[in-house]
């Protein structure tokens, strides 16, 4: 308004003049940040996730996770004296609600980024609105490896790696490990079984028997009796089960009643292994799933030698009251503690272009839970790149295949970079689990 | 009484003077529109969106008497016609829309065919299923765009329009322009032959086989045409959303667009806007409610379910045919 009034303003010279001293005068008037978003004592941040619905139990539990944390770092100094603030929107895992809350976020909340937001579908379509404003979208909560794209979505920074990777790293480890093994893969019969192909065809990985199956039938007994003969009638002794958490529990379950537990080996992919959800789900059958292997990157959350799982806990239980710690609490504090750092390195005065560019320029350097190395850079906006294996226990967590506390990690790309072992690094937690960055 | 004998003349309007009329609240809405932020040209484009969806369930049910609990599944059809359009056969936009439109009658067409066959909780069941399964087919064929979708972009506004053009604004125009024409195009045909026959056979279908009329055409007529409209609403919805995927058509929107009509009265094409504009501001009140009363995420995620559960409730009990207009034929 103020630059419609001086334009009017130009062919009256003296109101011209008059408009250059209010708009002086309001700007010395009003702190240096006017950032979207950001006041002289809080930041405001927003995050869309199934809240309601079928998909939300499991989800629902991260922005209070995320809440938590950051009022832990409130509690002890904000960021550079600012408080953060998470307003949390229900999208029921609809992109056209993800959108409609978004706009509030963006439009009428006035957010100064999005963080954690989960669905590959619901981020795409706010996508065009969040390119429109220059919003930072940060540490999205998908395995879709096109989000890394930086020309199409150059304000996002997925977090996660990629369902390729993750497929191409599982070849890996199997080739390692199950040589002359007749291995055969479950695989969800969509985008994210898709990209799994992809990654065992790169890693060159063959199966005795590969069997799809259409996202929510693995519920059928039926189709679970399929999976089994199939099992058996291509003689495997191993399967490789790349599919969501309910579809380990069936196939777990079907195992044991076939009598094959112990005679099959389970190989789980990260999204199917979450070991508290197993474990409700299978109720008494839960030991079924002991000695099988599960693909992770970050660390267990029943790790009692863990700094990060430690220091986690006990924020979950000063800040986050009632709340059972598990994956999913790790992992909305794994990502409030990034966005803490992120926030911290945009400076002084956060803008919106100087979060973009502190992530690019040092995201690579911060600490986090993960066993993995993160590749953000001014050329890349690939977040972590790599697994970890771990053995299931008679409690449904994994303990690392290397003994407690010791990691190997295989890192790789989605595309046809060779995967790559080495000894897991991590930068060291910060005294308290505080940021110093 | 006043506001309904100012109004009187409009009830008899010619179909003349309806097209004046379309053209004059078009104009006013397309000028309000210069004067809104951001957020409300979405909402306004949001509401001419489920109005369009909406006047096509009060077609079927409220004119024809038949119930359609899958009309998602048809606005699906119509948005992935829509974009399939754009992508393979490089169409400008507003083709995109007519192929929408087109593949909606066409799969409507089919459907109205079994239709006809079946009677209340049996069709209302057959289009459940409808709304059920199809979304999952885009995870079946590759061209579908799997989870994830297909995006769909119709370009900014045009720069003779204006250049300072807000994205929404520019949807917001698209989406008023062709509500305001399906909604005078609906206007006109229920109050011709076709429409009598299908009040006919909504109020006794005996009784219309009787007067000659045949019942099983005129029910595949009418839900062909309704979801011709539904079919256009899709590619509408893949416009605001700028993608196609089979998350953003679920059981949940066919089952609004149902709740949208009961609001509206279920034979009251006016009143499609009503529910429209109520279904756009329901999560807006529970945000002010729960803001007010700093109520915890759970009251506030589970709110705006309550408010349309307690609004059809209400609208059940009280007003049955949905709320009056002066400008309301009387049947």
């Amino acid at each position: 308004m103020l630059v419609q009034r001086r334009t009017e303003g130009r062919r009256l010279g003296v109101f011209a003049t008059a408009a250059v001293a209010a708009t002086a005068l309001i700007a010395s008037a009003l702190p240096a940040h006017a950032e979207t978003g950001v006041t002289s004592s809080t930041i405001k941040l927003g995050i869309t996730v199934p809240m309601t619905g079928a998909a939300a139990p499991g989800y629902n539990k991260i922005p209070a996770a995320m809440t938590a944390y950051f009022n832990y770092v409130n509690a002890n100094g904000g960021v550079n004296g600012r408080k953060v603030q998470l307003i949390v929107k229900d999208d029921a895992y609809s992109p056209a609600q993800t959108l409609s809350v978004t706009n509030d976020l963006i439009l009428k909340d006035k957010v100064f980024a999005v963080v954690g937001t989960l669905g590959t579908a619901n981020n795409e379509a706010t996508t065009r609105l969040i390119n429109s404003h220059g919003v930072p979208r940060l540490f999205v909560n998908t395995g879709y490896s096109g989000f890394a794209d930086m020309k199409k979505y150059p304000t996002t920074f997925p977090l996660f790696p990629s369902y390729a990777t993750e497929a191409k790293v599982m070849g890996k480890y199997i080739a390692d490990n199950y040589a002359g093994h007749k291995v055969a893969l479950i695989y969800q019969d969509d985008d994210f079984g898709a990209d799994a192909l992809k990654g065992f065809a790169t890693a060159g990985t063959t199966f005795a028997a590969k069997i799809p199956y259409s996202a929510l039938s693995q519920a059928d007994p039926s189709v679970v009796g399929k999976w089994i003969t199939s099992i058996v009638g291509a003689g495997a002794d191993t399967v490789v089960m790349f599919g969501v958490t309910s579809a380990t529990g069936a196939l777990a379950g079907g195992l044991y009643k076939a009598g094959l537990i112990g005679k099959v080996q389970m190989i789980l992919g990260s999204v199917g292994s979450d070991g508290t959800t197993l474990k409700g789900l299978l109720g008494p059958l839960a030991p079924a799933l002991a000695g099988s292997v599960a693909a992770s990157f970050l660390p267990s959350p029943s790790d009692a030698t863990d700094e990060y799982v430690n220091l986690f806990k006990e924020v979950n239980t000063k800040y986050n009251a009632g709340a059972a710690f598990d994956n999913n609490v790790l992992v909305g504090m794994n990502t409030a503690m990034l966005t803490v750092e992120a926030l911290r390195a945009a400076g002084q005065s956060p803008t919106r272009a100087s979060l973009i560019k502190a992530i690019s320029a040092k995201g690579s350097t911060w600490a986090s839970a993960a066993f993995s190395p993160i590749l953000y850079s001014a050329k890349s906006h690939v977040g972590y790149t790599g697994y970890w294996f771990g053995k299931l226990g008679l409690d449904g967590n994994a303990v690392s295949v290397d003994g407690p506390g010791k990691y190997t990690l295989y890192t790789t790309d989605s595309g046809s970079a060779p995967v790559v072992k080495t000894a897991a690094v991590r930068p060291a937690m910060p005294a308290k689990g505080l940021p110093n960055n | 009484m006043k506001l309904k004998q100012i109004l009187a003349p409009l009830r008899s309007a010619s179909p003349r003077m309806r097209i004046l009329l379309s053209v004059a609240i078009g104009a006013l809405l397309l000028f309000a529109s210069g004067h809104v932020d951001e957020l409300r040209s979405y909402q306004g484009a949001q509401v001419a969106i489920y109005a369009i969806a909406i006047s096509s369930i009060v077609l079927l049910t409220g004119f024809s008497g038949q119930i359609s609990l899958g009309h998602g599944a048809l606005m699906a059809i119509g948005g992935y016609a829509a974009v399939l359009a754009q992508i393979h056969w490089h169409l400008p936009y507003p083709l995109t829309f007519l192929v929408g439109g087109a593949a909606g009658a066409g799969a409507g067409y089919l459907l109205g065919i079994a239709a006809a066959r079946l009677r209340g909780p049996y069709l209302a069941g057959t289009t459940l299923a409808l709304a059920v399964g199809l979304p999952s087919l885009a995870n079946q064929f590759h061209i579908l765009g799997g989870e994830q979708g297909l995006s769909f972009d119709i370009g900014t506004a045009p720069t003779w329009i204006g250049n300072d053009f807000s994205q929404y604004r520019w949807f917001f125009w698209v989406a008023v322009v062709l509500a305001l024409a399906v909604y005078w195009l609906l206007r006109n045909l229920l109050s011709t032959r076709y429409g009598r026959r299908w009040r006919a056979l909504r109020s006794n279908p005996t009784a219309a086989a009787l007067a000659g009329i045949n019942v099983a055409r005129a029910k595949v007529l009418a839900f062909t045409l309704s979801s011709c409209v539904a079919g256009l609403a899709g590619s509408l919805f893949a416009m605001l959303l700028g993608l196609v995927a089979p998350l953003a058509f679920t059981l949940t929107l066919s089952f609004t667009l149902v709740t949208g009509a009961v609001l509206a009265g279920v034979s009251n094409l006016g009143g499609s806007i009503v529910g429209a504009v109520v279904l756009v501001s329901i999560p807006e009140l529970s945000n002010a409610i729960s803001s007010h009363f700093g109520g915890s995420e759970k009251v506030t995620s589970n709110l705006p379910g309550v408010i349309t559960s307690v609004l059809l409730i209400a609208t059940v009990l009280l007003a049955p045919n949905g709320p009056k207009f002066p400008t309301r034929r009387h049947q």
